[in-house]
């Protein structure tokens, strides 16, 4: 089932935690809702659930108009950050609830209903938690249980919020891997809701950025890392250092380096400010380029941290580049040493918006 | 952890088709829900509301005149008296037990602390007229004391002695169920910090523990108070029902009503009906003042909520 | 607590002494107060009655008036309970719930009961219900009376356990976690589904201690019951004032027995109720 979102707004007393939301989810993708806190990524997801009413705008299910259908019309199944799994049953209980629910004509007999469950149960490992309580159960099987349970009503769209986000580092990374062949082998249409820019990129087929209400960007993971069109989406995927962009003689410069790339930059008269990806950082000897001195190396694991405090910037605000394992056992960088930086990428943004659309990008 | 998924017999495409439902559905919870008001109120209104206007309106049948006459009678101002008198002794004494236990319990551990809970909740799960009962087999002229008070002239029983005694074992418990829970939830923290600093006993006492379980401790002696002057039961089968002497007001109103006073005895009536909802109006107040006191169970030990000792 | 502090082989030799001062002297009153007031007088009671006899103290506990008025005590104490645990888990719910005009003073009035004096309430349920009264007169052509009826006990000790059962379902409705509903909805249940499957059953434990309160309240009580009951023998004459009637005949043996099998089935009841209790709490898992 496709889901369509036009023009959705909505208000909580003053505060405006969705605006004007125009959103496509094709029938089988598996979207990601990304934002930090107070984005109303969890306010959007819940009005596709019928959670909360939108006070502007309309909810499409496979191009009919949802918007002011009751939860549990909507045949969406709704998987809790905190699991909500009823106490008192057991885990057999808990997933066999939505069908034992449904009204008598559409009641599954109960050989069909333990059928449908055992295989559920299989589906997601946990068939031998059959005739235990939540209560005994980790984190990381609740969010199974309730997963389960949700696609035991054969909901048209699964929908998550922050599944993994009360569970620890290691199974989070297990469950999105097993979300994500889950997804593959059964292709129901799925929006996930996290804060997680790293699970966003390894999860889902497209990312959708909100920030305060509005869609930032919304495409491929790879898209929206390589090509974000503003500041605010380039600084909450993955990291950035932030430089200063000076302006002399008409052209445009990042210390001594000049990126003054086409004329455009050249006369624009605002200030701005460039950011640009620890990756993106080339380093060579002193001589290469910006000189700079290194202030700390941290090696970790497949990858080296390398600050950086460049000629002419602050102490206290040294660049952080990122190099991989064997080039840095082939150079042996050291606390120090004086290096020449070199910018393959970057983009730069005028400083008087905050979360601006960028002045012009470096290929 | 699963490697693999196994994707079984389990077809997902297989969804039911989504229907349009009817808008009225929309509207019929909200009528419930009204319907769900109305019904509370009106059980609420018939059971407490009712009763309360009639104390007031019995009260005033008779016209302003009638009422003020019969407050006013010298006999309803003996058990008006006798009523203060009894609170007056009884509430301190509570006090200082509620505050003993409460310190006992609250701050120590010890064996047999439940067991000690359990029998300060004892008067809430025994019959007032029982109480009254255990006294008169005490003190009365047959009792275990009896000869003894004869042989010194002391009457307890059919006396104000043992109304007071009567009252002290029905109200007892009030004060000290409510600092217990409050001093619990407070720990030792501050008090061992005073003692740290060189504070004695006494002086940790009054100046740390005091100001912080005030509001709970006002709370205890309100409802303390309000179930000593309100008391029927042990102090009917102890106090010998003698006009002007023994009888307090809920007694009064009894004889009154026995009488066919009807006037007489809601006059009385409504004053105690009065101290009822100050007492409601001050529980309010305090509960406003601190929330926590809002759910102190009203009875024996409210076992669904796991104490944390 | 333990002072870590110590060493091990202090730990053996001494019993930690507390830190904070007074512990003997504030148990010790504690212990000294109970034991005058509610021990001793409590078991007065007991020992009397063993004086009996147990012949005597059967032949007592077994005259049909004497088994009247424990069957009816209960038995009404029973329905009264009863009828507060339905209304009850009603008021909570539209208490803690929704919201509507003067919530905050329904909300206090709840109270009521706690606050009044038992022998006021007692006349002005009787003037209510009697055939003359507001709702009296208004039940009368429908043939029901209530005033000097067992009925009339049942509503008066109705209006004594009211607080108990709302004011202990008011903090687990409001603790109640609202996702799970919720999740109930988005699996289609509708919303009586939902109550009766989800609500209902994490209810159910503090339910019955509200239960178990008002039931424990409305057995011993009197003022309020005796002057809406009729006070017959025999039909609506409640124990406790078989109780007072033997005492003011200074029949000191049949008043006592009367006592002890009160106490005794009251403890036997309380009891039970508290391991079913216990049996609906162990259902739910590890809490």
């Amino acid at each position: 089932m496709s889901i369509e979102l036009r023009g959705v707004t909505k208000q909580f007393g003053e505060f405006a935690a969705v605006v004007n939301i125009n959103l496509d989810v094709p029938t089988g993708a598996l979207i990601a809702l990304l934002g930090p806190s107070g984005c109303g990524k969890t306010t959007l997801l819940r009005i596709i659930a019928g959670l909360e009413t939108p006070d502007q705008g309309q909810v499409l299910f496979d191009g009919q108009d949802a918007t002011r259908w009751l939860i549990r019309d909507r045949k969406v199944g709704f998987v809790f950050q905190h699991y909500a799994l009823f106490r008192h049953m057991t885990v057999f209980e808990n997933v066999a609830f939505g069908l034992k629910v449904r009204p008598r004509r559409e009641r599954p007999t109960s050989a069909e209903l333990r059928k449908k469950v055992r295989s559920l149960l299989e589906l997601v490992q946990l068939s031998w938690a059959s005739d235990r309580y939540p209560a005994q159960l980790s984190g990381g099987q609740r969010q199974r249980v309730a997963l389960a349970r949700a696609l035991a009503v054969d909901p048209a769209v699964l929908l998550l919020d922050e599944p993994f986000g009360a569970l620890d580092s290691q199974v989070r990374h297990e469950l999105r891997r097993w979300l994500r062949r889950l997804h593959d082998e059964l292709h129901f249409t799925s929006v996930f809701v996290t804060h997680d820019q790293q699970e966003a990129i390894e999860v889902a087929d497209a990312i959708v950025v909100l920030n305060r209400g509005r869609i930032e960007q919304s495409g491929i993971p790879g898209e929206i890392y390589d090509l974000p069109v503003s500041s605010f989406v380039h600084r909450f995927l993955g990291q950035v250092n932030e430089l200063p962009v000076q302006r002399r003689q008409g052209r445009a410069y990042l210390g001594p380096l000049d990126i003054s790339v086409n004329a455009a930059t050249a006369s624009d008269g605002r200030e701005s400010i460039a950011l640009i990806r620890p990756h993106e950082i080339e380093i060579g000897p002193e001589t290469a380029g910006w000189s700079a001195t290194v202030v700390a190396v941290r090696v970790i694991g497949p990858i080296v941290r390398l600050l950086l405090c460049a000629e002419g910037q602050p102490v206290n605000e040294p660049l952080e580049a990122e190099i991989g394992r064997e080039r840095y056992e082939a150079e042996r960088f050291a606390t120090g040493q004086q290096v020449g930086l070199r910018f393959r990428r970057w983009k730069v943004y005028p400083l008087d918006a905050v979360d601006s659309t960028p002045a012009d990008a470096a290929t | 952890m699963p490697s693999r998924v196994i994707a079984a017999s389990y077809d997902m495409s297989a969804g039911l088709v989504t229907q349009q439902p009817s808008s009225s559905r929309r509207r019929r919870p909200r009528l419930g829900r009204l319907l769900l008001i109305a019904l509370a109120l009106a059980f609420l209104g018939v059971f407490l509301a009712l009763p309360l206007l009639a104390v007031f309106l019995q009260a005033l049948a008779m016209g302003v005149g009638a009422y003020l006459s019969a407050i006013s009678d010298p006999m309803a101002w003996a058990a008006i008296k006798l009523t203060l008198q009894v609170a007056a002794t009884a509430v301190p004494l509570n006090l200082v037990f509620g505050l003993a236990a409460a310190w006992a319990i609250a701050k120590f551990n010890f064996w047999g602390k439940s067991a000690l809970i359990t029998l300060i909740d004892l008067p809430f799960a025994v019959s007032p007229v029982i109480a009254g009962l255990t006294f008169i087999l005490m003190f009365g002229a047959h009792g275990w004391f009896g000869g003894y008070l004869r042989a010194h002239h002391i009457r307890v029983v059919f006396a104000v002695p043992g109304i007071v005694i009567a009252t002290i074992f029905v109200t007892f418990p009030f004060i000290a169920r409510e600092l217990i829970p409050i001093m619990q939830a407070q720990g030792k923290d501050d008090e061992e910090t005073a003692l740290s600093l060189g504070a004695s006993g006494w002086q940790t006492f009054c100046r740390v523990t005091l100001p912080n379980i005030r509001w709970g401790l006002l709370y205890g002696v309100l409802l303390c108070n309000a179930r000593a002057m309100g008391e029927f039961g042990a102090v009917s089968v102890v106090s010998g029902h003698v006009r002007g002497l023994t009888n307090t007001l809920p007694l009064h109103v009894e004889i009154l009503y026995n009488e066919y006073n009807f006037v007489g005895a809601f006059a009385v009536a409504s004053l105690l009906a009065l101290l009822a909802l100050l007492t409601l109006a001050g529980k309010s107040f305090l509960e406003w003042r601190q929330p926590e006191l809002r759910h102190a169970a009203r009875g024996p030990r409210d076992r669904t909520r796991r104490e944390r000792t | 607590m333990m002072d870590t502090r110590a060493t091990p082989i202090e730990l053996e030799f001494h019993k930690p002494r507390p830190v904070l001062p007074g512990f003997k002297m504030t148990l010790g009153y504690t212990m000294a107060y109970l034991s005058l007031l509610v021990l001793i007088p409590l078991s007065a009671v007991f020992i009397r009655s063993l004086g009996l006899g147990w012949d005597h103290f059967w032949e007592i506990v077994t005259d049909p008036r004497v088994v009247a008025s424990l069957r009816l005590s209960f038995g009404a104490s029973l329905i009264a309970a009863s009828i507060n645990a339905l209304f009850g888990l009603l008021v909570a719910w539209v208490l803690v719930r929704y919201t509507f005009p003067f919530r905050r003073l329904i909300d206090a009035i709840v109270d009521l009961p706690f606050a009044l004096p038992t022998a006021v309430a007692g006349i002005a349920l009787t003037s209510l219900y009697a055939p003359n009264g507001w709702l009296g007169a208004a039940l009368r052509p429908l043939g029901i009376k209530v005033a000097y009826t067992p009925l009339g006990i049942v509503v008066a000790l109705t209006f004594i356990g009211l607080p108990f059962v709302v004011r202990t379902l008011q903090p687990v409705l409001e603790d109640l976690d609202r996702e799970v509903e919720q999740a109930a909805a988005t699996l289609g249940a509708s919303a009586a589904q939902a109550f009766v499957r989800v609500v209902l059953p994490a209810l159910w434990p503090a339910m019955l201690t509200g239960f178990a309160l008002a039931f424990a309240r409305a057995v011993g009580e009197y003022g309020s019951v005796i002057f809406i009951a009729g006070n017959m023998p025999m039909k609506s004459e409640i124990a406790p004032l078989l109780i007072v009637t033997k005492l003011e005949q200074y029949d000191y043996a049949g008043a006592t027995a009367i006592a002890v099998v009160m106490l005794v089935l009251s403890f036997a009841l309380m009891l039970g109720i508290n391991a079913l209790q216990n049996w609906t709490l162990s259902r739910h898992g590890a809490r």
